[in-house]
């Protein structure tokens, strides 16, 4: 039975103990609800968790640990002797499960039937032949072992599904029989469904918290496999970043922060005032209809994909500059490509962030602080200079930080505008390149992921992770201590 | 409870600082005050009360021209400080704000320093020519506002750190600071305990001797024990407007008398 069937009934399982549970509940208080504990919805919701709750958890588990048993039965059954050279048991494997797949379509097609299928005498050749003629894809002959895994591993996963739906819906039928017991007037059914949505919430939060973990953890042993092969002090040490997957690479990371922190920082030398400007002005100055058109606006410089932000930098902006600042014009810049372009362009793309938080932090600022200034006779200046501005300065610098954190984490920008080539140059008319622009070339393409050349991606990623982890720690810190001060 | 005999105060003849004729406010479409006259006197506390929503504070903020600040709200009729139109086109109303100071209903001192709060006016109107001016400015002006013994010994810690009543008598010194002709109070004490009320209320009444104070208050209590006059607002209309003791001991207008006895409110 497919398992979106099974879904099917247990839910409405779960309808069904709804129902019950709710007229139960009814039937217990004499029809009339106000002598029940709860409402009769809470009796039929704890009756519907107790039928759906335990029943989809068994399945989840079941549907994870049946592949592992039945491949671990399987992967017994072949010879070492079928595991060809320069091949791996995992690929055998692999053939196995695409026999059997192609079995399972051949027999729903019609192609061949059931009884062929489980035939544990059948001839091989026979099979696949009759297999690419119902049109399956067979890579190679399958072997004779192969055959028989494939038939197994069939026959195995029928049985393993069969058992799980008879238990899964067992269980279920045993919950709605549960929920019904307890069920009484008396029964606080209220205070059950409340643990449940609290469970759920809970649920909720840590699979949040998790994959963050999981995502460390997976950088962790990647980096540290990383300077096993390679030394740390060189990784940090080293001026020279040249990998070279033949071997005799330098993977030193200064000039790739150089990048990263010169590129971030013409960004933010574009979006900080430009966007702090704008937040005075859309939240002290514009009338209403204005500040209704101009806030979405803006915001929509937000969602334009960063790619775009890349195209921009190198078709307009790159142009642009070299007219100006390239051998016609000042002759400090070489190529378009450089470290202005793509520092322009993202710090257009980081306009919104700066603006659209400093906006809200400026409209936090209590009406009674303006109120305080211009009742001492202050302009509207003298109010946002000296009273606004110092208020909300904490929050300011949050959003800063927030925004430093997208531009060091950008990568589309800088691939497209500031070139490839890691450099320490204090030319800002240069091409360099960043981090995480680094970590996207050595992991395209084939790579081979025991070599230090592709290893060194966790690494990069990790230290741009921490970088970018100490940063939002930090704006979340100046956030908060600025909350405390109005509250 | 009213029949405190006011009516012996003695109410010194004085100028007339403030003259209201005809004043319309509309918020919207919402007429606010309707064909309000009134006179208020130099030297003297003018209270105003009235039930909420009757239009006394929007009144009060038409003495300085805050409502400007409001974009729907729209003045009508004519108001001059010593007989000049403060709706003139010709009057900035930054500077009239300078000569017409405002105590707000909640204590709403700067995230600054004490010092800075009280030189906060000073400095934008660039009324002191050195440090020490200023320093004298800032004494003298905590003082004014009866909270000098208290804070001269933490003069850089910040002004949101005093409680209540101080936030209070300190935004009152800043506003004093600024050397206006008028005062006017928004609720001062409707935020603060019945001490610090107590303070402010003293408060006031030394003010008096150099500033015209107007106050609007909730607390008939209030009004009779620290205004010469009396304006009883009802539903945007200025009821009854006279002597402090004699509104309270012998109101001209029943819905006077019915709000002062606590019937209508």
């Amino acid at each position: 039975m497919p398992v979106i069937w099974l879904i099917v009934i247990v839910l409405a399982l779960a309808v069904a103990g709804f129902i019950l549970g709710r007229t139960r509940a009814m039937q217990s208080a004499g029809g009339d609800r106000r002598h029940l504990h709860s409402l009769p919805t809470y009796y039929g919701s704890n009756v519907a968790l107790k039928a759906a709750v335990p029943a989809i958890l068994l399945m989840v588990v079941w549907l994870v640990a049946q592949p592992f048993y039945v491949n671990s039965v399987v992967s017994g059954m072949i010879p070492d002797s079928a595991v060809a050279d320069g091949s791996s048991r995992g690929l055998v494997l692999a053939e196995v499960r695409r026999a059997a797949d192609g079995l399972d379509n051949a027999v729903a097609l019609g192609a061949i039937s059931e009884e062929f299928a489980r035939n544990a005498r059948a001839d091989f050749t026979d099979v696949t032949t009759r297999l690419k003629e119902a049109g399956q894809i067979v890579t190679t002959q399958i072997t004779q072992p192969v055959l028989r895994a494939a038939q197994k591993y069939r026959v195995m996963n029928a049985t393993g599904n069969m058992i799980m739906s008879g238990v899964v819906i067992l269980i279920a039928l045993l919950g709605i029989f549960w929920g019904l017991r307890e069920t009484n007037k008396d029964f606080r059914a209220r205070n059950v469904v409340e643990k449940s949505v609290l469970a759920l919430l809970i649920a909720a939060a840590s699979i949040a918290v998790l994959t963050t973990v999981g995502i460390v953890l997976s950088l962790i042993f990647n980096t540290i496999e990383f300077f096993r092969l390679y030394p740390a002090s060189e990784f940090f040490g080293s001026l020279t970043w040249s990998p070279s997957f033949g071997g005799g690479s330098e993977l030193g990371v200064l000039p790739l922060l150089w990048g990263t922190f010169y590129i971030s920082l013409v960004a933010l030398i574009v979006a900080v005032p430009i966007g702090l400007f704008a937040a005075v002005y859309l939240s002290e100055y514009a009338s209403k209809p204005v500040r209704s058109f101009a806030k979405p606006m803006l915001e929509v410089l937000a969602g334009i994909p960063t790619i775009v932000y890349g195209l921009f930098a190198l078709l307009t902006i790159g142009p642009m500059l070299l007219s100006a600042f390239g051998p016609d014009g000042t002759g400090w810049m070489s190529g378009q490509r450089a470290v202005v372009t793509a520092g322009l362009a993202m710090g257009i793309m980081l306009i919104p962030f700066v603006s659209s938080l400093s906006d809200d932090i400026i409209n936090a600022v209590p009406q009674a602080m303006r109120d305080g200034s211009y009742g001492l006779g202050a302009t509207k200046s003298e109010t946002i200079k000296q009273v606004i501005l110092p208020a909300a300065l904490p929050g300011i610098v949050g959003a800063v930080l927030l925004a430093t954190s997208r531009a060091i984490g950008e990568t589309m920008i800088v691939v497209l505008g500031a070139g490839a080539a890691a450099r320490l140059s204090l030319n800002p008319f240069e091409a360099m390149t960043t981090v995480t622009a680094k970590i996207v070339s050595q992991l395209t393409g084939d790579s081979d992921f025991a070599s230090p050349e592709a290893l060194v991606a966790f690494a990069l990623g990790m230290t741009l992770f921490i970088m970018t982890l100490g940063l939002n720690v930090f704006a979340l810190y100046i956030v908060r201590k600025y909350r405390e001060q109005y509250d | 409870m009213y029949d405190a005999p006011h009516t012996e105060r003695d109410v010194d003849q004085q100028d007339i600082k403030i003259s209201a004729r005809k004043v319309q406010v509309y918020y919207g479409t919402t007429h606010a005050i309707k064909d309000v006259d009134c006179d208020i006197e130099d030297k003297t506390v003018t209270a105003f009360i009235g039930p909420s929503g009757c239009g006394k504070s929007t009144f009060l903020r038409c003495l300085n021209r805050m409502n400007d600040t409001i974009d729907v709200c729209r003045v009508e009729g004519d108001i001059s400080i010593d007989g000049e139109d403060i709706y003139d086109k010709r009057v900035d109303p930054v500077q009239l704000r300078a000569k017409v100071g405002m105590v707000f209903q909640k204590p709403n001192p700067f995230p600054k320093s004490i010092y800075d709060n009280i030189a906060y006016g000073p400095r934008i109107h660039g009324l002191a020519k050195n440090k020490a001016d200023l320093d004298e400015i800032v004494e003298k002006s905590l003082r004014r506002g009866a909270i000098w013994d208290e804070v001269k010994d933490r003069l850089d810690a910040p002004g949101t750190g005093l409680s209540g009543g101080q936030q209070q008598r300190l935004c009152i010194a800043r506003a004093v600071a600024t050397e206006p002709e008028v005062l006017l109070m928004d609720e001062p004490c409707s935020a603060l305990d019945p001490i610090a009320t107590s303070q402010v209320e003293e408060l006031i009444d030394e003010l008096r001797q150099d500033y015209s104070v107007v106050i609007v208050t909730h607390s008939m209590q209030q009004a009779a024990r620290v205004s010469q006059k009396t304006a009883f607002f009802h539903l945007g209309n200025l009821v009854e407007f006279g002597d402090t003791g004699k509104i309270f001991t012998n109101p001209v207008d029943s819905r006077t008398e019915s709000y002062i006895t606590g019937r209508i409110g």
